[in-house]
């Protein structure tokens, strides 16, 4: 009898309970805040209430999309890597040049790029999981060794990606197709589904967790965590020059010593998707949310006819906000 | 302790075998003279060809050229240390494209005091004090910008004439430095008064919007025309495109202008999301660029562009140089207007326009 009686209040929440069990509180309220905002600008302005409007935002969501997913398993690690942008930038000019200079074909040019990204990852990954840098300086360094390199390799000039109506334009079609169907949401989500499945139900993943949690418990245990948080790094990365490869592929023209400052975007949509700086916590969905928020906001502030200057101002107020409400909740969680 | 100073060693040695290929110490040192270029940026291919024709004119009069400019054009901090620098080398002249005079003062009366004479070049030294600055060598940014409005004008005067409302759109990279400034108020104020001798719209009825620094206090329900003109939160590709796309996506648009090669490619940019509304025919936005680079010399010549204005960069840099060298002497030096020409589908080949335009 009294178990019946306890049921009742329990079945009306229960299905958000499930929900959240599923994905989360901090993700479920980002995904509301996602609609808010698309809804607040779809009903402020008739013109972002456009399929193109919507295929703008997923333009440019590709590039940040992969350097957040990339730079997540970092952060989840407790570390940090402010050299994403800058390398992104440094696979895509070395790829232009290795096309335009060197008369490769494209996809020799796109491997060389993923290539490239990944090879860097694995020095940022040398530098603080062997050499036990500081992330925040291995990365610093390195972010400028890749800006520096880009000017370099490119000879200071600009690198022009082959145009669509090129022959060879098919490589425009991974990200949009000539109908402007965004074909990139496709690579992105599956992408994003590998990077789930990595961070949450393989061996590595876990150790990334553990070593964000706490490092010293996770190395005692007998985990070779210098080769975990290396991957960490070389996974940031890899994801680097995928999004080098979506830059060109939607921006066409790669200019040298660019990058600097795209990191931010990425690791802003980490932590507004829930995932902590100070590591150990983290999800794939919190940061695809968050790259969505930043994304959208770009995308559509411009469209209430604001001033630049507060288009700037009020992302950073939201990115804030964000921030905030997830150290509230975590300080309430601990009391 | 041993690695270290290795590792310093390498990184010495890596430095000294670069310095050969650097930008600096270029040009037989006939009679010694240095002349230290400062320009505003040093990743465009614009500044490129600047240095190109910079090192034209060093080779000619023998005199050794150092050629260094900032990240882009919005560090001025970094300029201001590269001025310093070169101040400080004491060269026979410095030429100098300032990003902000006034950040800068301190160092131009430095080099005022010291005797060494500046040469403004692109955007100049605006507002410098008196005599610091000997001559400039110029595109005259405004008159260019007023080109391109009266050739924009050719193309829509009969649709403005057809239609209630216009909207002529304007994607300025920035409304700070002096060349852009010019380019994109010398296009509102020549637009306007050719739209205010038109008989089918007169005075009052253009509204200037969008940015404060240009707007006018015309409403935009009043006017027969708008401009509007739209500046990116960020210079980022990203946001350029943005913005290109909020005004070709507005339903009385009918031109569009970029006042530099960072405006046009972000229309370009805009255009290619939105299934290809700019062109020439009569169905289609008119879209007007500025200088050129691979993707506007290709919406050129596949007539998504109906036309260009491009400033000549080498002369700039050539006529810099040159003006330093007589300054360095201690000869009179004059301002140069280094010119523009107008660029379309019909003469882009053309080898006078092809001296001019960059990839």
């Amino acid at each position: 009898m009294e178990n019946q009686l306890e049921n009742v209040p329990s079945q009306k929440n229960s299905w958000l309970k499930s929900i959240t069990n599923r994905i989360g509180l901090q993700q479920l309220i980002i995904l509301i805040v996602l609609f808010l905002i698309y809804g607040f600008f779809a009903f402020m302005s008739p013109a972002f209430r456009t399929s193109n409007t919507l295929t703008s935002i997923l333009d440019a969501s590709y590039y940040v999309g992969f350097l957040a997913l990339g730079v997540t398993f970092v952060i989840i690690t407790g570390g940090i890597d402010l050299s994403i942008g800058t390398n992104m930038m440094c696979a895509a000019i070395t790829g232009g040049v290795i096309y335009n200079r060197f008369g490769a074909p494209l996809w020799l040019a796109l491997l060389a790029i993923i290539a490239m990204a990944t090879a860097f990852g694995l020095l940022n990954g040398l530098l603080v999981a062997k050499l036990k840098l500081p992330a925040f300086i291995a990365t610093l360094g390195t972010m400028m060794i890749t800006r520096g390199l880009s000017s370099i390799l490119s000879n200071v000039q600009t690198e022009t990606f082959p145009l669509r109506d090129s022959g060879d334009g098919w490589y425009k079609s991974i990200f949009r197709t000539g109908n402007n169907f965004p074909t990139g949401v496709i690579l992105l989500l599956v992408m994003g589904i590998i990077a789930a499945i990595v961070l949450n139900k393989t061996k590595i993943g876990r150790y990334i967790f553990a070593i964000g949690s706490n490092s010293e418990a996770t190395r005692l245990s007998g985990v070779n965590i210098v080769r975990s948080e290396a991957t960490a790094y070389v996974i940031a990365g890899f994801f680097a020059g995928l999004a080098a490869i979506a830059y060109a592929a939607t921006y066409t023209t790669i200019m040298p010593g660019a990058g600097a400052g795209f990191e931010m975007d990425g690791i802003a949509a980490v932590v507004v998707g829930g995932t902590s700086l100070s590591g150990g916590v983290g999800s794939i969905l919190g940061t695809m949310i968050g790259v969505f928020i930043m994304t959208v906001l770009k995308i559509g502030l411009p469209y209430l006819d604001l001033q630049p200057h507060y288009q700037i101002f009020i992302t950073g107020f939201v990115v804030i906000l964000a921030v905030y409400v997830d150290i509230y909740r975590n300080r309430k969680k601990a009391k | 302790m041993w690695s270290f100073v290795l590792g310093v060693s390498v990184l010495f040695g890596i430095i000294g075998c670069s310095n050969g290929d650097s930008a600096s110490d270029t040009g037989n040192s006939g009679d010694g003279t240095v002349i230290e270029v400062v320009a505003k940026g040093f990743q465009h291919d614009f500044w490129k060809a600047v240095q190109s024709g910079a090192q034209q004119a060093a080779d000619e009069h023998g005199v050794r050229m150092n050629f260094v400019g900032p990240k882009d054009e919005t560090a001025i901090a970094e300029q201001l240390e590269m001025l310093n620098n070169s101040i400080n080398k004491n060269p026979g002249a410095i030429a100098l494209a300032a990003l902000d005079t006034n950040a800068q003062l301190d160092a131009i009366q430095q080099a005022q005091s010291k005797g060494i004479p500046i040469i403004g070049f692109d955007s100049g030294v605006p507002d410098a004090p008196d005599g610091a600055v000997k001559a400039t060598a110029a595109t005259d940014n405004y008159k260019a910008g007023a080109i391109a409005a009266e050739h924009a004008y050719e193309a829509i005067k009969d649709r403005i004439a057809a239609n209630d409302v216009s909207r002529i759109g304007i994607v300025s990279q920035e409304v700070n430095s002096l060349s852009i400034s010019q380019r994109t108020g010398g296009f509102i104020d020549k637009m306007v008064e050719l739209l205010e001798a038109d008989s089918g719209v007169g005075q009052g009825k253009i509204a200037v919007t969008g940015h404060d620094k240009f707007r006018n206090d015309i409403q935009e329900k009043d006017a027969k025309v708008v401009i509007e003109l739209r500046v990116p939160a960020e210079v980022t590709d990203a946001a350029g495109k943005t913005e290109a796309q909020a005004l070709l996506e507005k339903s009385d648009i009918i031109c569009v202008y970029g006042s530099n090669e960072y405006g046009a490619k972000s229309i370009i940019n805009a255009d290619d999301g939105l299934g290809g509304r700019i062109g020439i025919t009569e169905d289609k936005v008119i879209a007007i660029g500025f200088d050129s680079g691979a993707l506007q010399q290709d919406a050129i010549r596949n007539e998504r562009f109906y036309g260009s204005v491009t400033q000549n960069p080498v002369k700039i840099g050539y006529e810099a140089v040159s003006l330093a060298v007589k300054a360095a002497k201690g000869e009179p030096a004059s301002d140069v207007d280094t010119g523009v020409e107008w660029y379309n589908k019909d003469n882009i080949d053309s080898q006078e326009i092809q001296e001019l335009l960059y990839q």
